[in-house]
């Protein structure tokens, strides 16, 4: 049973075909965006050197980044609800190329602000949505694994662009990283390319046309406005409020663990090659359970149930970091590492998938919108605040603590308001399914009746 | 004269390291931490001990008999140096102006001034026209350097540069780390630099390679990727184009609309 949320896109997905090279478009989209901001510490020592400033100075370009990214989401949703995926991700790429390469000319701190941060995170902000909203228009039956798959693109990326940054910057430096950095971003415009605008097949009859043409004609007035920009209805919508209050509460606790990893196992007294190594099994972890959880996603037992999937992957989450002070000597990392990666990437990938399942595809490119810059807050404040709990207690088991509950309240949460979402849901399809086709069958009615003389002879 | 060498009778050594400064005009850079090494070597062993000091020291050997007591053997005990005997330097009493190396049969100590334990293998890159920082640091716990110069390695020998004579070089010190930056750089500044902390015993010196390349080394694969990108995305469009040609020619009954597509479905179907 398809989920209530139809699709309401009024043509079949195709679910397969060129939808394959969007989803490898998307990968690189999505990969980029998320994976850049993070691959950029390698050249922080320098750069900080170089500026003579502080190391906070520094912090605030990635954070600046981080900020316009996800704060750009309204921006991106608006230009994706006028002018499609295609566009926005092709100035999307040339923002990002663009902005490293004025970056590498840069005279001052202030400078690498704009550019890396402003210009970089509002491109990166028109590569993450669009390449997300797209997957809904060519995939319905086949989405969550498509979703997985496209989300896979994120440790991927990073697994490449960290000992690529690490070989620029010892063979450039980092003015002529940051101009390579910049055409390397430019390839963000080919995935763009790839992400052809979905055709329509028009494939309705005479009457079902007309019916929804009905219904067409009036939601179009109330909604065309809207739409044109960014879909604020959603505030009303039970399924979106719900997906929003998690969401936001769960990204206190979504990063800090993997970014304080390595720190906590030399804190434990691991040397810092087996502590790099921890984060290297927490990548491969992730990148083998996305499209894994995609693939789970779309059986048809979890399928219809799909948010329960997803709040079962918050709360799992929640239990590892609750757990992971238990975790004694580098075996005990490992298990964790193992585990947590595992974790991580099951969320990461049902995390936009359940928000399409919720909203609908149509709807979708306004709701990422509104809650990436809903995000905005947890996500820059969630690492500070737990390094401030790791600086004042000296330990690190609060922060893990802390993080623990920060998933696995959400998650009980979800869960809950899930069953009574899902009950809801059911009730109103009954209660359409119901006034369908008592309508078609007045319709019916009233066409055969002045034809009834035809009719009736059409069947001698 | 028979030479007994130090570990022939005892099963324990136990070496003391008092730093007490010989001379009194040194006393400001005093080291105060009287540091007592413990070690304990069997017959036949040899180990390594590296000490860094900031000014002359005073050594003291001592060794612990732990045998029997009734057959406290006569030992003698000689510090060498370098193979000479060092003379009336029985027990204690050594004085050490740069790096003194004393091997005995068990024990071979290198006494050097503090050590830059963090230093950067691979070269500093920068550009013709910009300028350049080289940093030095030396570690928290470790004593601070009276001063800190700079060298630049020229063919074997190291010049210290003087920043008074060339204004090209600036040096900002603090007590724990050194900078060197060096303005209007030129592919010649390309090599070796040194940066010394000053002590009263030795300068340390610490290594810093700086490579200078011109603008065209990134510029070569940052054109070789742009051009990538530029075919990738031609192919892309142009197969595009020539699909929707193909399909337009047959007669297929698809519409393409590179408008709000993704966006109001609900007045899509009025648009045949």
């Amino acid at each position: 049973m398809p989920p209530a949320a139809a699709t309401n896109l009024g043509y079949t997905p195709p679910d397969g075909g060129w939808g394959w090279a969007v989803v490898f478009g998307a990968f690189i989209s999505i990969g980029y965006a998320s994976a850049f901001p993070k691959s950029l510490a390698v050249y922080f020592k320098e750069i900080q050197e170089y500026f003579s400033v502080s190391y906070s100075e520094i912090a605030w370009v990635p954070s600046v980044m981080l900020a316009c990214m996800y704060g750009g989401g309204p921006v991106s949703s608006i230009l994706v609800n006028r002018y499609g995926s295609r566009p926005v991700v092709l100035l999307g790429g040339l923002m990002v190329g663009a902005a490293m390469v004025l970056a590498s000319y840069g005279t001052s701190i202030i400078q690498l602000y704009v550019y890396v941060g402003l210009i970089g995170g509002f491109g990166l902000a028109f590569n993450l949505q669009p390449a997300l909203t797209i997957i809904g228009t060519y995939f319905q039956v086949r989405r969550p694994l498509a979703n997985g798959l496209a989300m896979t693109g994120s440790p991927v990326i990073l697994l490449i662009l960290a000992p690529l940054n690490q070989f620029l910057f010892d063979s450039f430096g980092w003015r002529g990283s940051f101009l390579i950095l910049g055409s390397i971003g430019l390839n963000c415009c080919v995935a763009g390319a790839l992400m052809r605008p979905k055709a329509e097949a028009v494939d309705t009859t005479e009457q079902s046309a007309s019916l929804q043409t009905e219904k067409g004609k009036s939601q179009s007035r109330s909604q065309s406005c809207v739409h044109r920009f960014i879909d604020l209805s959603l505030f009303t919508h039970r399924g979106f409020l719900i997906y929003l209050i998690g969401n936001v509460v769960m990204y206190f606790g979504i990063f800090a663990p993997v970014v304080f990893l390595t720190p906590y196992a030399k804190h434990q007294g691991i040397d810092e090659y087996s502590a790099a190594l921890l984060l290297s099994i927490y990548s491969l972890a992730d990148i083998f359970v996305r499209p894994a959880t995609g693939f789970i996603g779309n059986s048809k037992w979890i399928r219809p149930r799909i948010q329960y999937f997803f709040s079962f992957a918050i709360l799992y989450s929640g239990v590892c970091h609750l757990l992971c002070p238990l975790a004694s000597g580098y075996v005990g990392l490992v298990v964790y590492a193992v585990f947590s990666g595992l974790a991580f990437g099951m969320v990461s990938a049902l995390l936009f998938e359940v928000l399409m399942d919720l909203v609908g595809a149509h709807r979708f490119s306004s709701a990422v919108g509104l809650v990436t810059i809903m995000e905005c807050g947890p996500v820059l404040l969630g690492p500070p605040i737990s390094g401030a709990l790791v600086d004042i207690s000296g330990e690190y088991n609060y922060m893990y603590y802390a993080c623990g509950l920060f998933m696995l309240v959400p998650g009980i949460f979800l869960f809950i308001m899930h069953y009574y979402n899902y009950k809801k849901l059911d009730e109103e399809q009954r209660q359409s399914v119901a006034v369908e086709m008592k309508t078609s069958e007045e319709t019916v009615k009233l066409q055969i009746g002045p034809d009834d003389k035809t009719a009736h002879e059409a069947d001698r | 004269m028979h030479m007994f060498y130090i570990g022939d009778h005892c099963s324990t050594w136990t070496f003391k390291y008092d730093f007490t400064f010989l001379n009194e005009q040194l006393s400001d850079f005093a080291l105060s931490v009287s540091k007592t090494l413990s070690t304990t070597l069997h017959t036949g062993e040899s180990q390594n001990e590296t000490i860094e000091v900031l000014n002359p020291i005073k050594l003291e050997l001592e060794c612990t008999w732990t045998g029997d007591q009734d057959k406290l053997p006569n030992i003698t005990v000689y510090w060498m140096k370098d193979e000479n005997e060092i003379e009336n330097s029985l027990f204690h009493v050594l004085m050490c102006i740069r790096k003194c190396i004393f091997i005995s049969q068990f024990l071979s100590l290198v006494v050097v001034s503090p050590q830059i334990g963090d230093v950067r293998e691979k070269p500093i890159v920068s550009y013709v026209g910009d300028y350049v920082v080289m940093t030095c640091k030396m570690e928290e716990s470790k004593p601070k350097p009276s001063s800190w110069n700079w060298y630049k390695k020229n063919g074997t020998d190291e010049e210290q540069i003087f920043p008074a004579e060339e204004p090209r070089y600036k040096i900002k010190n603090e007590d724990e780390k050194t900078k060197l930056v060096v303005h209007n750089l030129t592919e010649a500044d390309s090599g070796l630099y040194y940066c010394g902390a000053v002590y009263a015993i030795a300068t340390t010196k610490s290594p810093v390679k700086l490579k200078v390349i011109t603008y065209w080394e990134p510029l070569k694969p940052f054109l070789a990727i742009l051009a990538e990108v530029i075919v990738l995305v031609a192919i892309i469009l142009l197969c595009e184009k020539s699909q929707s040609k193909k399909d337009g020619a047959t007669g297929n009954q698809r519409t393409y609309r590179y408008s709000y597509q993704e966006g109001n479905s609900s007045v899509r179907q009025r648009k045949v």
